[in-house]
């Protein structure tokens, strides 16, 4: 007994101490959750300051002293020449020059003079060795790329793929988030696509001529999403696999189904269950819950929208509203249709005596008939079984009747031998 | 041709009541029935995952896109049976009829509405009398032509679906996705059809074999064909009455 007692002290005291303990390992976590959004917290910048703690007495001016000397150079190890002239405004008007943060705190190897040898083979290999030092504070944007299409393509050789510095530039680093909000400021909404096309440069070309990138560029329209809004950033998916085109359409469902947006240009919201609904969204979205990478050859959003060259649908070249534009998509899974064949889909409208009136009074006549027939059926019988059940009562009570009065009196012979017990339903 | 007495079964021996059947359906019509049974319960089946395809079942059913081409080769293929015996029946009785050879007992006459009005004044206790059948009473030929209008209609909206190319070729486009409502709509209305309708008055009000064994019993005759049975037996008056004797002593 008193063991027993001692134990169960003992196991609460454990449990008392392991919650403590968790709750000091977890609170500090849960209290500065991961965003790729946030600016590189206080923790990170002193963990940087910890790593050169001896370089940080060296000031901007001390490099600027000779690397803001135009034609500064030095040769690298295939002979190609390395301009290392820094412009001193560059550093000093960027996110990072705004804020203080000294060239040594990212050249963390040259705090001495002179400095450590440093080889490179060629250019591209500067900025690739250099780039890593960028984790250093923003080591969750630093993980998300390695999940990029621009990771994969360096993982297969391509040395030119993206990496930090090709978007962000090495010295002229801007800031792109308001830093109250963690949104995308309206330059930055700008810049994202022309960023981009330093290597998109053809996709740059069609999405300007799309309602999207004209309206972007044209009005600075907040509304309209840049490059990053439908591809994601940092972590940005390869948008050729079978996996991104079964999911596409909630990309564009994530702005066209919201009216908050969509009611200022008289934009359906609709467009997601109205696909959803007809013949080519229903298997679409069959597969996404168990197998999200299924290949399909149903048409998503863009296959027949367009993917970046996307229009107004009464636009005359190539809206999906003028019928000889529909009419010309249709054909490019279905060659042999004919006039009357893109009536076949319902072009995003419910149904109504308006639009696609067959529809809307077939399923107004269904409306009716099925409760009809259901309820029909259900009260005749309901009926029958109620007067079957009653009769079959009562040919009981007339046979404990009849055999009390007859006794065990025979039947009359006859054809209707067995009627005597069978008829009184029928033949009363 | 509708009604014949199995004489064999009129036999006694050792005491033991033979009843006499008489024969409902031939073996050809209860090959059809069978191979109604088969095909619409596949289509049934490979439908509904098509049509509830927002459920979570449906979505493990058809994970992936083979899945769902290979339930729809099943549902063809179970529409191509049923079209062909759908064809089939229709010809070969068109045949019979305007040969002569099948009587003309499951059209809807005036009787069968004077019957409805009678079962319903029977069913609200208005009358003990439930009306006199003949060999199909009216619920049986509302049944009848009820599928046979059914299947008439998800024959063509399945194929309005199954070839919207060929379709469009000479209808308007709006056809198709109101096939595709049609033909999804009515199946439910046919599988609740069925199984409240025809399941009750072939399983729960009385167990009804007579599509698979081809025979009623006297009983089944006198009790739910009176009129036919009346008919039928009077005919036959001379010829039983003789058994009938035997049978009481």
């Amino acid at each position: 007994m008193h063991h027993s007692r001692a134990i169960v002290r003992t196991l609460f005291g454990a449990l008392v101490v392991l919650f403590a303990i968790w709750s000091l390992v977890v609170s500090p976590v849960s209290a500065a959750p991961f965003s790729q959004d946030v600016e590189p917290t206080q923790g990170s910048s002193k963990n940087a300051q910890e790593v050169t703690p001896n370089n940080l007495s060296i000031g901007d001016d001390t490099c600027l002293e000779c690397h803001g000397q135009p034609g500064l150079t030095m040769e690298l190890e295939n002979g190609e020449v390395l301009d290392i002239f820094v412009p001193p405004q560059e550093h000093a008007g960027s996110v990072h020059g705004e804020m203080g943060y000294a060239c040594v705190q990212c050249h963390t190897t040259v705090g001495d003079y002179p400095h450590p040898k440093f080889s490179a083979l060629d250019q591209r290999d500067v900025t690739l060795q250099l780039n890593e030092v960028c984790q250093r504070c923003h080591p969750g944007e630093f993980e998300l790329t390695q999940d990029s299409v621009h990771a994969a393509a360096f993982n297969t050789g391509n040395r030119e793929a993206a990496v930090c510095s090709d978007c962000h530039t090495a010295h002229d680093v801007r800031r792109l988030t308001d830093p109250d909000t963690g949104e995308l400021t309206p330059d930055a909404r700008l810049w994202i696509p022309q960023t981009c096309a330093r290597c998109h440069s053809a996709i740059y070309d069609k999405y300007l001529d799309s309602v999207h990138g004209s309206t972007l560029i044209g009005t600075e329209n907040p509304d309209v999403p840049t490059c990053i809004d439908c591809h994601g950033v940092h972590n940005i998916e390869d948008p050729t696999t079978a996996g991104f085109r079964l999911n596409s359409p909630q990309i564009c469902a994530n702005c066209h189904t919201d009216p908050e947006i969509m009611d200022k240009y008289g934009v359906s919201t609709e467009v997601l269950n109205t696909y959803v609904a007809d013949f080519h969204g229903t298997s679409v979205v069959l597969f996404e819950p168990e197998t999200p990478d299924a290949e399909i050859n149903k048409p998503v959003c863009f296959d027949c929208h367009g993917v970046h060259d996307i229009a107004w649908a009464d636009d005359p070249i190539k809206g999906l509203k003028v019928r000889q534009n529909l009419m010309a998509r249709c054909q490019v899974c279905h060659p042999d249709a004919t006039d009357n064949f893109p009536d076949a889909w319902l072009s995003h409208y419910i149904p109504s005596p308006d639009n696609n009136a067959l529809v809307y009074y077939v399923n107004l006549f269904y409306k009716i008939l099925i409760p009809v027939v259901i309820g029909g059926m259900a009260v005749l019988v309901s009926m029958d079984a109620g007067r079957t059940l009653w009769n079959r009562y009562r040919s009981r009570k007339e046979k404990e009747q009849v055999e009390l009065e007859t006794d065990v009196k025979q039947p009359l012979p006859g054809r209707s031998k067995s009627a005597a017990d069978e008829s009184e339903v029928e033949h009363e | 041709m509708s009604l014949q007495m199995n004489k064999d079964t009129r036999l006694e021996s050792n005491g033991v009541r033979l009843e006499r059947t008489y024969q409902r359906f031939m073996l050809g019509q209860r090959w059809e029935h069978a191979l109604l049974i088969l095909s619409v319960t596949v289509l049934l089946f490979t439908g509904l995952p098509q049509k509830y395809r927002a459920a979570m079942w449906s979505q493990q059913i058809l994970a992936t896109p083979e899945r769902l081409d290979l339930l729809r080769q099943i549902h063809h293929i179970a529409a191509i049976v049923l079209i062909i015996e759908a064809t089939y029946h229709l010809f070969h009785n068109m045949y019979l009829l305007f040969g002569r050879l099948l009587p003309e007992d499951i059209f809807p006459t005036w009787q069968d509405m004077r019957d409805a009005w009678q079962m319903l004044k029977y069913l609200l206790f208005l009358t003990k009398e439930k009306p006199a059948a003949g060999k199909y009473n009216f619920e049986q030929k509302f049944t009848y032509w009820f599928i046979f209008l059914i299947l008439g209609m998800m024959g063509l909206t399945g194929l309005i679906i199954w070839y919207p190319l060929v379709v469009t070729n000479f209808l308007p486009g709006g056809i198709v996705p109101a096939a595709k409502l049609t033909h999804s709509t009515e199946a439910i209305v046919t599988a609740i059809f069925i199984i409240v309708w025809h399941f009750y008055h072939v399983h729960i009000e009385r167990f009804n074999s007579s599509i698979f064994t081809g025979r009623l019993s006297e009983e089944e005759m006198r009790k739910y064909h009176a009129a036919d049975y009346e008919r039928f037996a009077g005919a036959v008056q001379d010829t039983t009455e003789e058994e009938s004797g035997r049978d009481a002593s």
